[in-house]
């Protein structure tokens, strides 16, 4: 398993953790498996199609959850298809959007088990 | 450390609504995002509430409340800009905070969120340690913007009422800005909060425009301030004209050119017109309106200094009304006012007719014009100053104007009535070169002219002045004498003209002045008359004849008749009936002895009134005797009406008796009619005993005079009458 993930993200939700209440991190990451399946889903079928405006969306909120998460390879990814579909390049978003299932695998394999480890 | 700090700052910054911490209004449509930065602001002392778009979010915000909002851009369904837009529109949501989250290099968005009205923009992804610190700021900002608002509205208010407004007026860029309350006093949409000066002026009729666009310019021109009222006509704040005050000062550049006017502009209508109530109040008459005392004191000085420096003539005519008093207790003091305020009227129509006839000379300017003024000093005194005279008749001919115009019938409540004036003119500078001597030689003169008889006038002379002092001089020496006791009684013995016996005595009044010696009565009571004094003289000569009397008495002296001569000054202005009781009740003396003679004179205005007073003496039990009988009026239809005991022939008839046939009928026939109406006759000032023998011959009952004895002193008297008493045999027989 390569690193998908950037840790000091990771610490920086945790040490929003307030005492007491549930686990900060573990939410964010279960949220993320939850959501995030169908954005990807969503964006390589807006890519097929070809519908700009779908794929600039999808992108765009797909971009910020990675990016809260460390998961600054998908982030950047979803970035870059984010700026081809505002551009109007179809090619563009195609290309970036190569191995953007395998990244988004990758990291949330990663994310669960570092919650499962620190549980 | 973050979090710790961030909670208490928090707690410093007091929530909008009553709540105990801050609420934030959180819009994302990333759940994660969402749960992260609630973490965190619980942490930092906030309250969060969610919502995941921009229409939930307008739910939540009226739900809510929020003291701050932090919108996301991008979301479906309603994305934030929308949302804002949305809020600010809301009257609640008018100054809430809003932190607009949007991507880090959307530059668009950003714009964007600024116009929608966002408060401030932070880019994702969200620093979440940075965002309470954010937020406390924004909060912090706000309560200074509030504070800030809230004192806006105060000065606003303050001003309001207190009707002041202020402007800046840039000189070069013609730019104007103002406050509401000068918009609102000038009339100017209430959104409307600049404009330009010209625009400024022309809300101003022209000649205001004028004054105050040259104030202005000077001023600019100077480098110095200016203050200038005008008159605001129809002013859209209110339908009435108001006064306005416009003060500025200039600001200065560095080469101190004035390029800003920074002033004030107070609506002080009502200040204005309070001072005018207080200066009517100060300056006119309330019953007239015409000019008061003070006023009057005024335009006398001005008119004096203006005939100083052209050497021109003014003239000052003092009048009062003759019987204004009677219109007063017959008609009342409404009617007296009426009365007032019509001759007021005529007045000044005859004053402002008579223009052209006392303008002195083209005048140099307008303020040389030295106007003519009518005031009234109180009561029925006016005084009416003719500014500028050619000559001096020119004051006559107004004062016969006058005199005309006030003579002529009035109409008060429905009844005629007339009344005259009496002028006194004195004219500057014969007649005085200070205020004060014109106005005393005005009166000195109007009461001149009353002696001379009413309705007339009368310009003051040197000899009315020395007629004037010799009377004050003599009136201030009466007032000693009867002080000090010079005032002394004399009793002239009256005799029956059958037996030939003292029967009664009259008192007459003596003034032996310590150093000019007697003075006679004719000379000094007319004087007491006018001024008064004869009140007191007359009570002390009631007293002191029915007290000299009762002491006779006591002393064993024959009671005989007292009679005490009263003015009908007593009548008319004193009260005669009580001083003749306590007169009586004080002296002991049995009323029956007193007699009381008295003058035609007291009924020629009101005989009903006389005879009133008459029988009132009647009911006291004093006799009465007519004095001077033929030489007043001498109605013999009206006698036989009146309850009196005797008629005094006087001596200017008796004195003729035997020499002018004619005075021998006349004698004769008072005493014929006197005995008709059961009337006892005396004869004043018998001196021979041819006189006497003829007053036997008609019938005379009694006499007196120097045949049988002049006035004497008491203690003289009392030795006199020794020698005259009634022979007992006589008398019992």
């Amino acid at each position: 398993m390569t690193n998908h993930i950037d840790k000091s993200a990771l610490q920086a939700i945790t040490s929003l953790q307030r005492p007491g209440k549930p686990d900060l991190l573990g939410r964010v990451v279960d949220l993320f498996a939850k959501d995030s399946p169908a954005a990807i889903s969503a964006i390589v079928a807006a890519v097929e199609t070809g519908n700009l405006e779908e794929i600039r969306v999808a992108a765009h909120s797909m971009k910020s959850s990675s990016a809260y998460l460390g998961a600054n390879r998908l982030s950047e990814q979803c970035k870059n298809i984010e700026q081809a579909a505002r551009n109007g390049s179809e090619l563009e978003c195609m290309a970036y959007c190569e191995g953007i299932e395998d990244e988004f695998e990758g990291a949330l394999a990663e994310l669960q088990q570092i919650v499962e480890k620190a549980a | 450390m973050h979090s710790a700090q961030a909670k208490y700052q928090a707690q410093m910054i007091a929530p909008t609504a009553n709540r105990p911490r801050p609420l934030v209004l959180h819009v994302d449509d990333d759940a994660a995002s969402l749960i992260m930065a609630e973490s965190s602001l619980e942490e930092a002392g906030f309250d969060v509430v969610h919502a995941e778009n921009g229409e939930k979010a307008l739910l939540q915000f009226k739900a809510h409340e929020p003291d701050l909002i932090i919108m996301d851009a991008v979301m479906p369904v309603m994305d934030g800009f929308e949302a804002i837009n949305h809020i600010r529109r809301n009257a609640m949501g008018a100054h809430v905070p809003i932190l607009m989250i949007t991507g880090l290099d959307d530059l668009d968005s950003i714009t964007r969120a600024y116009n929608e009205g966002a408060t401030d923009f932070l880019t994702k992804p969200i620093n979440f340690f940075v965002l309470p610190h954010r937020i406390q700021y924004m909060l912090r900002s706000k309560r200074t913007a509030d504070a800030l608002r809230s004192s806006q509205a105060k000065l606003d208010n303050a001003q309001r009422i207190a009707r002041l407004g202020h402007w800046d007026w840039s000189v070069d860029t013609n730019e104007l800005t103002w406050s509401s309350e000068f918009g609102r006093t000038m009339g100017f949409p209430s959104n409307m909060l600049k404009g330009t000066w010209t625009g400024f002026l022309e809300k101003l009729s022209d000649d205001q425009r004028h004054s105050v666009r040259m104030a202005a310019t000077q001023a600019v021109e100077e480098a110095r301030g200016f203050s200038v009222e005008f008159t605001l006509i129809n002013s859209a704040a209110e339908d009435q004209d108001r006064t306005i005050r416009l003060e500025a000062e200039p600001h200065l550049n560095e080469q101190g050119k004035c390029t800003h006017l920074l002033g004030t502009m107070q609506d002080i209508t009502e200040r204005t017109n309070a001072q005018r109530q207080i200066h009517n109040l100060a300056y006119f008459d309330l019953v007239t309106g015409l000019p008061n005392r003070a006023q009057l004191n005024e335009q006398l000085n001005y008119a004096l200094k203006m005939a100083k420096r052209r050497e021109s003539k003014f003239a000052l005519l003092f009048l009062d009304l003759d019987h204004f008093k009677q219109v007063n207790d017959t008609l009342g003091h409404d009617a007296g006012d009426e009365l007032l305020q019509q001759v007021s009227g005529r007045l000044t129509d005859v004053v402002r007719d008579s223009d052209s006839v006392a303008v002195a000379s083209e005048p140099d300017d307008e303020d040389d014009i030295t106007k003519h003024t009518v005031a009234r000093l109180g009561g029925d005194e006016f005084v009416v100053l003719l500014g500028s005279i050619n000559r001096v008749e020119d004051a006559a001919r107004v004062a016969e104007r006058i005199a005309k115009s006030i003579s002529a019938p009035y109409t008060l409540n429905d009844t005629e009535v007339s009344v005259t004036t009496t002028i006194g003119i004195s004219v500057f500078p014969a007649d005085g070169r200070s205020a004060e001597m014109l106005m005393k030689h005005a009166d000195v003169a109007m009461y001149h002219a009353k002696e001379k008889g009413r309705n007339g006038y009368q310009f003051y002379s040197r000899g009315i002045h020395e007629q004037a002092l010799a009377r004050f001089s003599m009136e201030s020496e009466l007032k000693k004498a009867i002080d000090n006791g010079d005032l002394k009684l004399a009793y002239q013995p009256k005799i029956d003209a059958v037996s030939g016996e003292a029967i009664g005595v009259e008192a007459l009044l003596r003034w032996e002045h310590p150093e000019s010696g007697m003075i006679s009565p004719a000379e000094f009571i007319p004087l007491a008359e006018e001024t008064g004094l004869i009140l007191p003289m007359g009570r002390w000569v009631l007293q002191q004849a029915c007290r000299q009397m009762k002491d006779w008495i006591d002393d064993g002296m024959e009671p005989i008749t007292m009679a005490v001569n009263c003015s009908p000054a007593q009548f008319i202005r004193g009260n005669m009936i009580k001083d003749i009781d306590a007169a009586i009740s004080q002296s002991g003396l049995p009323s029956g002895l007193l007699e009381v003679e008295l003058t035609e004179s007291l009924f020629l205005q009101d005989i009903e009134n006389g005879i009133n007073i008459l029988q009132s003496m009647k009911r006291i039990g004093i006799q009465i005797s007519i004095d001077d009988f033929g030489t007043g009026f001498s109605s013999l239809s009206y006698l036989k009406r009146l309850p009196i005991d005797k008629l005094k022939i006087d001596q200017s008839f008796v004195h003729d008796l035997g020499r002018d046939p004619g005075d021998g009928a006349i004698v004769s026939a008072i005493i014929a009619l006197s005995h008709n109406l059961n009337l006892t006759v005396v004869a004043e000032g018998v001196e021979t005993a041819e006189q006497l023998d003829i007053l036997r011959g008609y019938d005379c009952d009694e006499y007196q005079g120097y045949l049988i004895s002049e006035p004497l002193y008491a203690d003289e008297f009392l030795s006199w009458f020794e020698s005259h008493r009634p022979s007992p045999l006589r008398k019992a027989g």
